[in-house]
């Protein structure tokens, strides 16, 4: 390359030309809205930038009278520097140096903007990293020339002290311009960091070694500052100067503090925390004292480092006492507003960096005057998070101290009961921050600003729950009494603020009863009595909400309390009218009906009239109705008698009967999103019925058990007076299933009332089986909900695994029902249905362990579903066919559900010799087809996260099944035949016959141990399919 | 204080510094009332106008002694209807996989925020769950009403 700085030619005279021209474009107004004149400008300026006369364009672009061509002069330089690379020589590099100090000493002199400085700062930071250069001291040799007024070599800077000799000499404007360069090399420096050592270790050298200059100068300029004159007047150069230095000490600190780069001196640490204590100093100067408030806030966040005793002793004089503090103060009382925050967030980080180190005891004065301006932010005027930004600031600080408390103090350290009265004191100026918006502050918020101030309010319970282990029920003392007497004058702002701290408090007091007497004064009182007596109360909508989560949150309360729930319920029923409460009414409904059922039977005709009103209304919905219902059929369930509970469940079903077939006359004139959300609401509620009517039991059917029982006898709800009310069901059923549009949620629902019963011995909701069996019989091939529908069957045949043998003709049914499904998608492949397959495979993989004799006693052809004269094969062969295919197949589930059926096929054992035998039989039959359809897919042909549940099925095969696998998996490896191109390009078998042996080996010697079998497999699978595919490679 | 526990330090301040609205992160409480930092209560909204938004799902964050070097386990309670998430509730996520994009650097903050785009974003290649996948593969109309019914089940605290 040639001399970077030449004649200007005639070729360059063009392009020097072309150059100044397209800056000139570049930033032509008129240019601005023609986004397409704009790029190709740039695209061309752009070239030119890298371009061989790019040094001349560059130099010259510098020497223009418009601001924007000097910027774009610095610009190319850095671009040419840039792309140069290794083509730049150290003598070039001296060079080009030379060029850009005296263009900086030109343009600083010249009371050049600060744009066009830093542009050119970022030119010196290009040459600097340039690994051609051995610039080092750069912060000197810079300042060193700017103060002599042209380029002094770096040796020669030397000879004056840079503290005493350099600095003193320079201008604020040159000051300012060294402190930009500063600046940007340090910045560059902790970038450097995060790229390779090797490449960029020596560069990394050279500007750590600046370190010290960099302290050293933003000491001399904040010191100077402090007693400028001018820095008073806000719009100064000084103040510039004195900001820029600030900016400059984090960004020294950030390299001092570099990770890599650790230990860079004692002397320089002192240096820094020095500097830290002089801009401290800077706080007490209003036009400095805004920005050193922000940059010793970041410094306490992340350089805690950066501060010794002496820098705390100073700054707790400050926040105590300075115009630091009269700000704060000013905030608390409304007077500023959150320009302020930032000597709040000092204060905080102030207080965060002591900890509990800020009690001491005795306490230092100016720590008690802190901790005063602490507790008065709680007074600041408006609602949290939205116009006092202050308040959650300080409750995250308390929040670390509730935290911390417990585990670092002693509860005998006098400091304990120190820290404890202070989290005392922030409980009670909290509260007023907690009073919800009224209604009509709350129109003026927007969704957000409602979001942020509900996050506060949990927050700040998150602070209550934190601080309950310390102050104890005294903490709950202070909400009931708050909550009583604001109950008690209708003052629902402060008697809902108090009522949302007793519900956050729940997860505290409610199971151990400490807070009863709290709570029985507030739910004992005459004010709660005529609350929940209805009517008019005036009761908001907000503080109703808060009361009804407050109920389902004490369950444990009120069950020992029950004498309270009749009343209790009434206010959540009349609570279901209102949108906004119907969700955890419904919810607090369930909760308590099923925690006191009992001692609610009385109140149920006053509560299915509560229900009669509720479900005509709109809140009504498949959120909340099941629930209510649930809960009524919880306390249905603990009627004394099965004929009171029939009168009762028949009169909420014919209601049900009557909305089913209104479903149906909607589906009949075409409004089938009507028909299905109504059909899935009836049937909704009435499975949500069957699980409130469980038997009040923990005994469980035994599904061990061998006696031979009928699996549906006689009885009351299917024989006697019930069976009125079990038709209502079947009959809603039938409405909303036969000839009615398939929906998934009707499916759902359908399914829950069938499983309702069948944990029953008897009741409404136990069934005849035959029901299960024609209710999944009659859903089509492919429908969505399959998975569901056989996952019933699955629970259904579960519920009569003792005596299987009774339900032997519906479990056929149900079994060549799937080995249908699975025939028609062997025989056609357009019908292949991944749910299908999956949730089919899973059906027999569950009944495997009880029903295996019905299964493989299925011998006989399985019978056709059209007149083709070709005979299937046996039921069973079709069954286990189709779990092989599944093997096979790309969907992970399927392959995962047909593994989990082969891992219960060889888990299998036989209850006698015989069932021994015949099962042997049949894996005999089928271990060859399994072993090879395995070895096929671990080498590489299924996807890597496959190789788990294949592995479970190899594994299993290989230990429990040797004798008979052996053969077969050898056979299958010796078939596989991969291969890949070795480094001549000639074909190459992957595996060699010993690589094939060895593995097989290997998988035995692992005696089906997870681990190490999968680690095998996945060996094998990477080397069949390339190490590529490897996720460590 | 182990290398696990020093970074659940660090993770705890640096959410109460900084962390996105209306997501919830914090160690729950033991029957002592301390705090148990490998046991974390968190809480993911659904984002802004996609199908999950107005929801907020509540999740169980679990940290094994060897963490950072391994990932925690991000369970939702109760299970949550999603093709990535088991019937467990254990939620499939490849940067909560050690084999797969877990990395030691990886923060509580990213693992929310990462699964509060899988909500809205499910991963078809990773079905967890038969029942949210295939209603997701085969009727997405339905899928979708089913989202909207946990969504109203789930709503902000």
């Amino acid at each position: 390359m040639a001399a970077p700085f030449q004649e200007i030619g005639h070729g360059s005279g063009e392009l020097i030309s072309e150059a100044h021209l397209l800056v000139t474009q570049l930033y032509d107004p008129a240019n601005q809205r023609n986004p397409a004149k704009i790029d190709e400008v740039q695209s061309r300026l752009q070239h030119i930038q890298k371009s061989d006369h790019a040094w001349e364009i560059a130099d010259f672009l510098l020497r223009e009278r418009s601001a924007h061509h000097r910027f774009m002069g610095a610009l190319t330089f850095t671009v040419k520097i840039n792309v140069s690379g290794g083509d730049l020589k150290e003598t070039m590099t001296v060079q080009i140096l030379e060029r850009l100090v005296n263009h900086f000493i030109a343009i600083v002199n010249e009371g050049e903007q600060a744009f066009v400085i830093r542009k050119l700062a970022s030119s010196l930071i290009a040459i600097f990293r340039h690994p051609a250069t051995s610039w080092k001291r750069a912060l000197w040799q810079l300042a060193a020339s700017l103060a002599h007024g042209g380029f002094v070599q770096e040796e020669e800077a030397q000879t004056v002290d840079f503290l005493t000799g350099v600095l003193p000499a320079l201008s604020t404007q040159q000051a300012t311009a060294l402190l930009f360069f500063s600046v940007a090399l340090a910045e560059e420096t902790l970038r450097l960091d995060t790229e390779p050592q090797n490449l960029v270790g020596p560069v990394i050298q050279r500007a750590v070694s600046n370190i010290k200059d960099g302290f050293l100068l933003v000491q001399y300029i904040t010191r100077q500052i402090a007693q400028h004159p001018a820095v008073s007047q806000s719009e100064s150069p000084e103040v510039t100067l004195g900001n820029e230095a600030m900016i400059a000490w984090k960004a020294w600190l950030g390299v001092y503090g570099s990770r890599l780069h650790p230990g860079h001196g004692e002397e320089r640490r002192v240096l820094a925390v020095s500097c830290g204590r002089d801009i401290m100093e800077t706080l007490r100067i209003p036009s400095l004292s805004e920005n050193a408030a922000s940059i010793l806030t970041q410094a306490f966040e992340t350089r805690s480092w950066a501060f010794d005793a002496e820098s705390i002793w100073t700054i707790s004089q400050i926040l105590s006492d300075s115009i630091v503090t009269m700000h704060i103060l000013e905030m608390t009382k409304g007077n500023e507003g959150s320009e302020s925050m930032t000597f709040v967030d000092l204060l905080v980080a102030y207080v965060s960096h002591l900890q509990l180190n800020l009690f001491s005891d005795p306490m230092k004065p100016e720590n008690a005057r802190i901790l005063g301006i602490v507790h008065d932010i709680f007074k600041t005027p408006g609602y949290a998070v939205i116009d006092d930004l202050a308040t959650p600031r300080v409750l995250e600080y308390w929040n670390e101290i509730a935290e911390g408390l417990p585990d670092e103090l002693q509860q005998n350290d006098p400091r304990y009961e120190a820290v404890k009265t202070h989290l005392a004191q922030v409980v009670l100026g909290l509260f007023n921050k907690l009073l919800y918006p009224t209604p009509s502050d709350l129109s003026d918020l927007s969704d957000d600003e409602r979001g942020e101030f509900n996050a506060f309010r949990y927050d700040a319970c998150d602070y209550l729950l934190s601080v309950y282990p310390i102050l104890g029920v005294e903490l709950v003392s202070v909400f009931q009494e708050s909550a009583t007497t604001h109950l008690g004058n209708n003052d629902w702002l402060g008697f809902e603020a108090a009522m949302f701290c007793i519900a956050q408090l729940s997860e505290a007091v409610d199971e151990n009863g400490h807070a009863d007497q709290c709570l029985d004064a507030i739910f004992g009182s005459d004010a709660f009595s005529r609350l929940c007596a209805g009517g008019e109360t005036g009761i908001p909508l907000k503080a109703r909400q808060t009361l009804v989560d407050a109920f389902g949150k004490y369950e444990s309360y009120f069950e020992r309390h029950n004498s309270l729930l009749p009343g209790v319920l009434n206010i959540l029923f009349e609570s279901l009218n209102f949108e906004t409460c119907a969700q955890a009414a419904s919810r607090s409904i369930l909760t308590l009906s099923k925690s006191c059922g009992r001692v609610l039977t009385a109140e149920l005709p006053v509560f299915l009239d509560q229900l009669d009103q509720f479900r005509a209304k709109p809140t009504a919905t498949v959120s909340t109705m099941p629930k209510v219902l649930e809960g009524i059929a919880t306390i249905i369930q603990r009627l004394p008698t099965d004929d009171e509970k029939v009168q009762t469940l028949e009169r909420i079903l014919r209601f049900f009967v009557q909305e089913a077939n209104q479903a149906r006359d909607e589906a009949a004139s075409s409004a089938y999103d009507i028909a299905r959300a109504h059909g899935h609401l009836v049937l909704s509620c009435i499975a949500s019925i069957g699980r409130g009517l469980r038997a009040d039991t923990d005994e469980v059917i035994n599904v061990d058990a061998t006696e031979e029982e009928n699996p549906y006898p006689p009885s009351f709800w299917n024989a006697g007076p019930g069976s009125g009310a079990q038709q209502l069901i079947m009959e809603a059923m039938r409405l909303l299933i036969l000839d009615f549009p398939v929906d998934s949620g009707i499916i759902d629902s359908a399914c829950d009332i069938l499983k309702a019963g069948y944990t029953e011995s008897s009741g409404l909701f136990v069934f005849p089986p035959s029901l299960t069996v024609d209710f999944i019989k009659s859903f089509p091939l492919g429908i969505s909900g399959t998975d569901v529908i056989m996952a019933t069957a699955s629970s259904f045949l579960a519920s009569h695994a003792s005596h299987s043998m009774q339900i032997r003709d519906q479990a056929v049914a149900l079994i060549v029902h799937v080995a249908q499904l699975f025939s028609s998608m062997l025989e056609e492949p357009d019908l292949y249905d991944p749910e299908t397959a999956n949730a089919g495979i899973d059906f027999l993989a569950r009944l495997l362990p009880k029903y295996y004799p019905i299964v493989f006693s299925l011998t006989e052809p399985l019978p056709s579903a059209s007149d083709s004269a070709s005979q299937r094969p046996p039921i069973f062969v079709v069954l286990l066919n189709f779990t092989l295919h599944a093997l096979t197949r790309p969907e992970p589930l399927t392959l995962r559900s047909g593994s989990a059926f082969w891992v219960a096929m060889l888990d299998l054992r036989g209850g006698s010799p015989e069932e021994t035998a015949a099962l042997d039989q049949v894996l005999e039959q089928f271990i060859p087809t399994l072993c090879e359809t395995l070895i096929r897919q671990i080498a590489g042909h299924c996807a890597r996260s496959d190789l788990l549940s294949l592995n479970d099925v190899l594994r299993r095969t290989v230990f429990k099944k040797m004798g008979l696998a052996r053969p077969s998996l050898t056979a299958a490896l010796n078939a596989l035949d991969a291969q890949v191109n070795d480094a001549d390009g000639h074909q190459a078998s992957v595996l060699s016959p010993q690589d094939k042996s060895r593995f097989l080996e290997s998988l035995i010697v692992a005696r089906g141990q997870r681990q190490p079998s999968l680690d095998l497999i996945r060996a094998f699978w990477l080397k069949c399919r390339g190490m590529a595919f490897d996720y460590a490679g | 204080m182990s290398l696990c526990l020093n970074r659940l330090q660090e993770e705890r301040k640096q959410w109460r510094r900084d962390h996105p609205f209306g997501f919830v992160a914090k160690p729950q409480k033991t029957a002592q009332g301390t705090l148990d930092l490998k046991r974390w209560e968190c809480a993911v909204p659904g984002k802004k106008d996609t199908l999950w938004d107005g929801g907020i799902f509540k999740l169980d964050v679990i940290f094994p002694d060897e963490y950072p070097t391994k990932p925690p386990k991000c369970k939702f309670t109760p299970p949550l209807f999603h093709p990535n998430v088991y019937p467990s509730g254990t939620v499939c996520l490849s940067i909560l996989n050690e084999e797969e994009a877990w990395r030691p650097a990886i923060t509580i903050k990213q693992i929310l925020l990462g699964i509060q785009d899988l909500l809205n974003d499910p991963n078809p290649e990773s079905p967890a769950q038969a029942d949210a996948y295939n209603l997701f593969k085969k009727d997405r109309p339905a899928y979708e009403r089913r989202v909207k019914q946990v969504v109203k089940e789930n709503p902000p605290m």
